[in-house]
């Protein structure tokens, strides 16, 4: 069984094969994890590989469904899970040693809902610790690479979901996006990512980094996939107050085909300033131009506070973060060091041995925002900032349907590029960090290769507009029909 | 004596009588249970959880608030309070920080039959935290254990202005309080099970222009305590003062069995909670409707009670302002008034006998087996001269311990009626001839003979007879026996 | 907004989170963190006065519980991972202060 014939299917086609009887789930599964012996080594996007558990589910789905019609949108496909989402029974470790050995008693929402649509988790992913990064270098494990070039980055902080999934090493993933780490791997790795609106997927059983921005998204090889996982995941959830009280997306909700060339598209001047590699502009202009042949309109925008956003954004997210980082206490459940001294000795030893250093950096950025006589200064400014960003978003989309921009200033760089300087690496985050501030949706999709690497397009869309969003990517996917990813993974390739 | 200057204000957290937990859905129930069962991940703070706001808790907080008249703020949020404490399992108090439920409240209480008024500052719910023990048979060595079977609990905490001006004072404040609390049915207000918990700030000063020095109070477990912790407190700052010193601003504990405060040890510096409104939790608009329905639902409280007490009942203050603190005596106070209307009798009997026997059992009347048409049955009798007090107070005693009827416990006593004054009049003249050297005392003008006499027919109708009626009786055979 | 952070400002902020560093840690920290916060100085350049913070991105009916207890079986699981256990209590060094932390 070679995953080759399988590289440009769509969920849709492995339940053709299903219903015809050509293949069940635990011989697509045992394809993958064929696969995943293979490459894994060298990608290591896996932290762990769900094989007895995925396959005894395999069996009981295939005897379970014997005979029936039609299956549950998810039914026998494996799905690779970001490790910052806690899984029953199954490690999660959030990519940080304080978390070793922290086996949830529960499922995220999320994964109830994949597993009642009839899905397979087939392993956990690399990420960077708590999500904080956007290169997958901050793991505790080791890196994950990327599947085009193993000397460069995947991007973070899902950059193992996003390789996985470009590797071919499973046909679909969920990942997290908190300023960009959905998009930006997705972006870095050639594939499809999607940050949801704030709200439209429940954060229940997602290990929180930044409240206020943190969203579970899919991670697939097409946009149909992203749909279809989308439909499945969103929906108002009563154990999340953040969770917005509405039915789950449905396709219903996509425009017709027809109706694509009265979409208005804007480009935020701000996102296509001397600060981006001019080759991939030149990949994205290329695709705005083929749009407006096809009859879009496109017209200038700006988002005037976008190179402000960058600056509210570290001071916001650490700030939460700092908070809901002090449960990690060496007293319930993960890791635990010290203690032979007291108390505190317990707090302070668990916690500065088992947090990694980009972990250690944020908590003391948000302690000190919150902290007595700086609230005003640092994050009530930044509360403010995200005020006046939003308001960005609400007018540009008042002249406009959809926003495109790049979805990062930069190509996947090298492995240990930019781990001298935070700042730098923060910057990676520069055009995905203020939608995720407004609470907007967004879409990376691939748009072409420059130079053997994947180049992504985000397409922004106003709240709950979902719908518009996948009209425009699958309309740009069709049109461009590039060839889905199946590198080859060696040693040898070099970029 | 020159001038004690004594400033109080106490800071109040109640357990509210929720069936489930704050932001989760875990039975409140948790006294005597297993440790870690009524627990999820939620009031555990396990990675990934989040919080729920439980709408009776907040509906019970708003109650509270609207009670004390309180101006009630038109959205609700929360705020995490940052800490570090093994009880505390997400390191942070989800609680309330510049937006609480209510301000600017009044509560009205009277000492020694002085209106005094407090007013309140806030009134904001939080969540509770788990419990710590340090000593037990799971716990070897230098450890303590935590349980997290209260951890998450909502709590409703009243914060009072410094307005108190005595230990007196502010243990009456705090009894009104906890009146209110039950009255309201929004906690037990039971300061020895811990769903009532105070800590008190004190200072004290010379002069009314110098203020003291704000020392916090805690640990205090009952309302003894509260007296004598503040009274002692109270003490050792004035010494201070008048040596030349100036008591040291900090944080100290009762210790009840040495019956001194100690400075607590661990608090160097004051901790930066470093407070922001939590982001798990979205703000809630309380609309007036809500606001509406929820003041429906609270009762007469204490003083109104205690005023309609005076009024309808023609009862004096002090001892309507006792009825009313206990809504429960107060209900049993007027049932009994209904099938017997002398309220004046029926709550003397109530302050004395009914509240003695309650004491004696450490219990609530309604614990107790006595219902209010027992009461006012037994009271009839006494009434009707059937049964002298002494022999009631006796009776009540075993119908509190047995639940009988006072008909009851007399039939298995052995004790019958003497209810016909012709048996009385019987046992009366068998009395004056077996006593004629005291009827010929009590003739010669010796009133302690007559009394003699009346104990002997007592002593006959073994306490049956009303002493008035045994008094009378006798009067009249021996006047007209001449 | 204060361009320069102090040394004893992030001592106190990082016991405050209870994290420790030896000297030669802590001084790169320290830069990486003063270099971070300075950079927060761009947003000086903005005219706030009067927009009103973002704290939450929020609906007008969030999901509230009913009052009614539901038992959650797995507390069982958590004590069993958990780093140090007795009995049914999760163990932690003694801790100092007597009397219970109150809310």
């Amino acid at each position: 069984m070679s995953l080759e014939e399988f590289r440009n299917f769509t969920i849709r086609d492995y339940h053709a094969l299903f219903a015809r009887g050509e293949l069940s789930p635990s011989v697509l599964l045992e394809a993958f994890f064929q696969r995943i012996e293979e490459v894994d080594p060298l990608l290591h996007a896996f932290l762990f590989v769900n094989r007895e558990n995925a396959l005894e589910r395999a069996r009981r789905l295939e005897k379970e469904w014997k005979g029936k019609d039609s299956y549950p949108p998810l039914w026998g496909i494996p799905v690779a899970v970001k490790d910052n989402i806690c899984t029953l029974g199954i490690p999660t470790t959030c990519g940080s040693r304080i978390l070793e050995g922290f086996i949830p008693p529960y499922n995220a929402t999320v994964i109830e809902r994949l597993e009642r649509a009839g899905a397979i988790v087939i392993g956990k992913t690399n990420m960077d610790e708590f999500a904080m990064g956007s290169s997958t270098e901050n793991s505790a494990f080791g890196p994950t690479r990327n599947p085009f070039d193993l000397n460069r980055v995947p991007g973070g902080s899902s950059g193992g979901s996003a390789a996985a999934v470009a590797a071919f090493e499973a046909p679909v993933a969920l990942g997290s996006d908190t300023g960009g780490s959905v998009r930006q791997p997705a972006a870095f790795c050639g594939i499809v990512g999607l940050r949801p609106t704030y709200g439209r997927v429940s954060r229940y059983g997602l290990v929180s980094f930044a409240s206020s921005l943190d969203q579970i998204g899919p991670m697939t090889r097409t946009v149909e996939d992203a749909i279809t996982l989308f439909e499945v995941i969103s929906g108002k959830d009563e154990r999340d107050s953040t969770c917005a009280p509405y039915p789950p997306f449905s396709r219903e909700e996509i425009p017709p085909q027809e109706d694509i060339r009265t979409i208005k598209i804007g480009l935020p001047r701000e996102y296509f300033s001397e600060g981006v590699d001019p080759r991939m502009v030149k990949v994205i202009t290329a695709v705005l131009r083929e749009l407006e042949k096809e009859g879009l309109e496109l017209v200038e925008v700006s988002l005037p506070h976008t190179n402000y956003a960058l600056e509210a954004y570290y001071i916001v997210a650490p700030s939460e973060a700092s908070s809901n980082l002090a449960r990690y206490d060496g007293v319930l459940y993960g890791m635990r060091k010290g203690g032979g001294q007291g108390l505190q000795d317990m707090y302070f030893q668990t916690r500065s041995f088992g947090f990694g250093p980009e972990v250690k950096r944020r908590i003391l950025l948000g302690t000190y925002s919150l902290s007595s006589g700086y609230y005003d200064a640092y994050y009530l400014k930044g509360m403010k900032v995200r005020t006046l960003v939003r308001r960005d978003f609400e007018e540009a989309f008042a002249t406009c349907h959809l926003l495109v921009t790049p979805v990062s200033p930069v190509f996947p760089f090298f492995l240990g590029e930019r781990t001298k300087s935070p700042y730098e690496m923060y910057l990676a985050d520069v055009f995905t960090i203020p939608s995720a501030m407004a609470g907007v949706p967004s879409i990376a999709v691939n748009c072409g290769y420059e130079d053997g690497l994947p180049v992504g397009m985000q397409i922004i869309a106003g709240p709950f507009r979902e719908g518009v969003l996948f009209a425009l990517a699958r309309f740009v996917e069709q049109m461009l029909s590039l060839p889905l990813p199946f590198p080859e993974i060696g040693p040898e390739r070099r970029s | 004596m020159e001038n004690v200057y004594v400033t109080i204000g106490l800071e109040v957290h109640c357990q509210l009588l929720t069936r489930a937990k704050m932001f989760c859905r875990c039975s409140t129930d948790y006294i005597g249970k297993t440790p870690n069962t009524l627990v999820c991940p939620v009031c555990m703070g396990l990675p990934g959880a989040l919080p729920v706001l439980n709408r009776k808790a907040l509906e019970l907080a708003i109650k509270t608030a609207l009670a004390l008249q309180c101006e009630i703020l038109p959205e609700v949020v929360f705020h995490r309070k940052n800490y570090f404490y093994p009880d505390l399992p997400k390191g942070y108090q989800i609680s309330q920080y510049d937006f609480p439920i209510g301000v600017r409240g009044v509560l009205e209480f009277a000492l020694q039959g002085v209106k005094k008024r407090v007013r309140i500052r806030r009134v904001h719910v939080e969540e509770d935290a788990g419990k710590l023990v340090h000593e037990g048979p799971d716990l070897r060595g230098a450890v303590s254990g935590v349980d997290f079977n209260r951890a998450g609990i909502p709590l409703v905490e009243i914060v009072t202005e410094p307005d108190l001006r005595s230990p007196e004072e502010a243990k009456e404040c705090l009894v009104m309080l906890r009146s209110i609390v039950r009255y309201l049915g929004v906690s037990d207000g039971n300061m020895e099970e811990g769903s009532l918990r105070c800590d008190a700030n004190v200072s004290v000063s010379l002069s009314p222009e110098i203020p003291g020095t704000k020392v916090e109070i805690k640990n205090m477990n009952s309302f003894r305590s509260v007296f004598r912790a503040l009274s002692y407190e109270v003490e050792r700052q004035t010494e201070l003062l008048r040596a030349g010193k100036t008591p040291v601003q900090e944080t100290r504990h009762w210790d009840e069995a040495r019956q001194v405060t100690v400075p607590s040890r661990g608090k160097e510096e004051a901790e930066d909670y470093r407070y922001f409104p939590d982001p798990d939790l979205l703000p809630f608009r309380i609309l007036p409707e809500m606001l509406q329905e929820i003041r429906a639902t609270i009762p007469e409280l204490p003083l109104q009670k205690k005023e309609r007490f005076m009024r309808e009942y023609e009862l004096p203050e002090p001892e309507a302002y006792i009825l009313a603190q206990d809504r429960d005596l107060a209900e049993f106070f007027e049932a009994c008034v209904r099938e017997f209307p002398s309220p004046r009798a029926v709550c003397n009997f109530i302050l004395t006998e009914v509240l003695k026997n309650l004491n004696s059992l450490n219990i609530g009347i309604r614990e107790s087996k006595v219902t209010p048409s027992m009461l006012a049955e037994l009271l009839k009798m006494v009434e009707r001269k059937e049964i002298g007090i002494s022999l009631a107070k006796g009776i009540f005693e075993e119908m509190f311990r047995t639940g009988m009827g006072a008909r009851d416990v007399m039939l298995k006593k052995g004790i019958s009626f003497l209810t016909s004054e012709r048996d009385l009049e019987k046992v009366v003249r068998e009395v004056i001839e077996k006593n004629p050297q005291s009827v010929a005392d009590y003739l010669r003008g010796k009133e302690k003979a007559l009394h003699f006499l009346i104990g002997q027919v007592m002593r006959v109708t073994k306490g049956q007879a009303s002493p008035e009626v045994v008094k009378n009786l006798l009067l009249r055979e021996l006047s007209g026996g001449e | 907004m204060h361009a320069r952070v102090s040394f004893e400002e992030i001592r106190k902020i990082a016991h405050l989170a209870r994290l420790s560093f030896s000297e030669e840690e802590f001084a790169r920290f320290f830069q990486d963190i003063s270099d971070i916060i300075a950079h927060f100085e761009k947003l000086n350049e903005l005219q706030l006065e009067g927009v009103s913070p973002t704290s939450h991105i929020s609906w007008s009916d969030p999901p509230m519980n009913a009052d009614e207890p539901v038992e959650w079986q797995g507390s069982d699981l958590v004590l069993q991972h958990a780093p140090h256990v007795e009995g049914r209590y999760f163990i932690v060094p003694k801790v100092v202060e007597k009397e219970e932390k109150l809310s």
